[in-house]
């Protein structure tokens, strides 16, 4: 039992080592090389677009722009349906309760308290596309973007809030830094819990309350060694002369290319098509 | 020419306080060091835990500043805090555990860090990050995350960090003392190599007497105090002194050492295997 323990453990954090956050899948496309800032606002306004069509001839659009991306990304179509898993729960229920308690004049279907009318098909029908594609849109952008990029990235989005005094250069500082702990505290878990296991700690039985209470010999001493890491980083950092984004120059920076106005332009052409669209196309 | 470290006097206190901010216990971790160092040596502090010697390597990188006395790097006073940035761009500093120093998630950011925050411009940056991958060996690996490498290749890494850097004098604490014998015989073969080529002044703080048979000159600490100082020869031949300061002398030596105390005419200060296999075939061929 225990040695089964142990394994799945250790199955579980060799997986969790090569899993980069946000999943970034590895190839040459064009998608890939887009500037990360391009890829950041291009999935913005494709989430704002979706809620801005009430009509299916929108998702239509919305659909093949979409495969037209993927198809240029060269991520294979069931790693971004991937991402749809976490959220199917959340999916389902969103698309039931449109569906059941929807009032409207063409009633299909009635018993008790249950009535499902058009008006709820239609309804649950475009809320289950939004969220569709609202996840699988932005799980694009994170599978062909690097955690680095997309720092980088919203450094340089956010750059104006600097004259309000926001902090932008260390809080994307301190998000890569965190991307960079995060598997060598996963692997920090794994040894402590090992090392309790061996001394006979249960994780495993009792109701939630008591497993909770089990997980403070593991959460403690996580802690304690995340703050003298955070300590020893910060001795590190100091004497490469990091001294705040103040005279700070880059090693990649970022830099729009004639493809990545290309791709300003496609979008643009979306913008228009989809305001066409919802004009002028009845349904 | 003038000596690139100079310590005169040097003393450090690491005091506790309590929740007023009185001081409540003090600690002195430096007691009056002096040394001094040349540019271009490969110098090692031999010392057993909590003698001081790490104390004394962050004073070298500006990360502490003495309590009382002097401590001179590059012409440098470290005790005025203006000087900081220009101390840690002299000297470079490695620190112990290798998954603590490294900053960012791919092995050339991580070289490029240095640079970038000295305001190196991109392309210089570029240039410097190869050169300096290349001087230890971990070229191949730039697009790698540390998180698959050994610990040895990140302590390259980070070793390369700070070459990225320019500096004239690298610093060392215990480097090795978080890898397997395969890690540290690189890492102490790459810092050997950089000494020579390169011409860095080397630091290197340890307690494995292995490790300092290539330097040029030996400083031996013990509480807070410089207790012996000179070549690997006259440091290694004063093993009795050395077990005082909780301090082993190599394998090798403690054999030549053995076989002495047995009456065999063997040098007092054998260094390596190699030594030992010619002063041995020598007394054969008597």
């Amino acid at each position: 039992m225990f040695i089964v323990v142990l394994s799945l453990i250790e199955l579980e954090i060799n997986m969790i080592r090569d899993i980069t956050i946000g999943q970034y899948y590895q190839t040459e496309s064009v998608i890939h090389k887009l500037d990360s800032r391009v890829k950041i606002i291009a999935t913005l306004v494709y989430i704002i677009s979706l809620f801005c069509f009430n009509n299916f001839s929108g998702y239509i659009l919305a659909a093949l722009f979409f495969l037209c991306i993927v198809k240029l990304s060269k991520v294979p179509f069931k790693f971004i349906v991937k991402g749809l898993k976490p959220i199917m729960f959340m999916l389902i229920f969103t698309a039931a309760l449109n569906l059941l308690w929807t009032p409207g004049e063409h009633i299909l279907f009635e018993a008790g308290v249950i009535v499902i009318t058009l008006e709820g098909i239609k309804k649950m029908a475009f809320m289950a596309l939004r969220l569709i594609f609202l996840i699988i849109g932005s799980s694009l952008m994170t599978l062909t973007t690097t955690p680095n990029q997309l720092t980088d990235a919203i450094e340089h989005l956010l750059r104006l809030l600097n004259y309000i005094k926001v902090p932008v250069h260390e809080v994307a500082m301190m998000m890569s830094i965190a991307l960079r702990f995060i598997p060598i505290l996963i692997e920090e878990t794994d040894k402590i819990m090992k090392a309790q296991l061996a001394r006979g700690a249960d994780f495993e039985s009792g109701n939630i309350i008591h497993r909770i209470k089990s997980m403070i010999p593991i959460l403690i001493p996580l802690f304690v060694s995340a703050a003298r890491r955070a300590n020893d980083l910060a001795l590190a950092m100091d004497s490469r002369c990091y001294h705040g984004g103040r005279g700070r120059t880059k090693m990649k920076p970022l830099k729009y290319k004639s493809c990545d106005f290309i791709a300003y332009f496609i979008l643009l052409c979306y913008i228009v098509l989809l305001i066409i669209i919802r004009k002028f196309v009845p349904f | 020419m003038k000596p690139f470290i100079i310590a005169k006097d040097l003393v450090h206190e690491y005091s506790r306080r309590d929740e007023d901010g009185n001081v409540t216990d003090i600690k002195r971790a430096l007691d009056g060091i002096d040394m001094e160092v040349s540019a271009g040596d490969f110098i090692a502090v031999l010392g057993a835990n909590g003698s001081g010697k790490s104390t004394f390597a962050k004073h070298l990188n500006a990360l502490l500043t003495p309590t009382e006395g002097t401590l001179l790097v590059d012409g440098m006073d470290t005790s005025d805090h203006d000087n900081d940035l220009d101390v840690r761009c002299v000297a470079g500093m490695v620190f112990q555990n290798p998954d603590n120093q490294i900053i960012s998630n791919v092995v050339e950011e991580d070289v490029g860090f240095g640079p970038e925050n000295m305001g190196v411009p991109t392309e210089k940056i570029w240039e410097r990050v190869e050169e300096s991958l290349k001087n230890v060996g971990m070229y191949k690996y730039r697009k790698m995350s540390p998180n698959h490498l050994s610990g040895g290749q990140k302590q390259r890494v980070a070793i390369a960090g700070v070459m990225a850097m320019r500096p004239k004098c690298i610093i060392l604490d215990e480097p090795t003392a978080m890898l397997d014998p395969v890690g540290r015989r690189a890492v102490i073969d790459t810092v050997t190599e950089l000494n020579k080529k390169e011409n860095i002044t080397v630091i290197l703080i340890t307690h494995y007497m292995e490790e300092v048979t290539g330097a040029d000159y030996v400083f031996v600490m013990n509480d807070g105090k410089v207790s012996m100082q000179g070549t690997p020869r006259q440091i290694f031949a004063r093993s009795e002194e050395l077990k005082e300061y909780r301090l082993t002398i190599p394998e090798v030596t403690k054999i030549a050492l053995h076989l002495r105390k047995m009456g065999i005419e063997l040098p007092k200060d054998i260094l390596n295997e190699e030594e030992l296999v010619k002063a041995l075939i020598e007394l054969k061929n008597f």
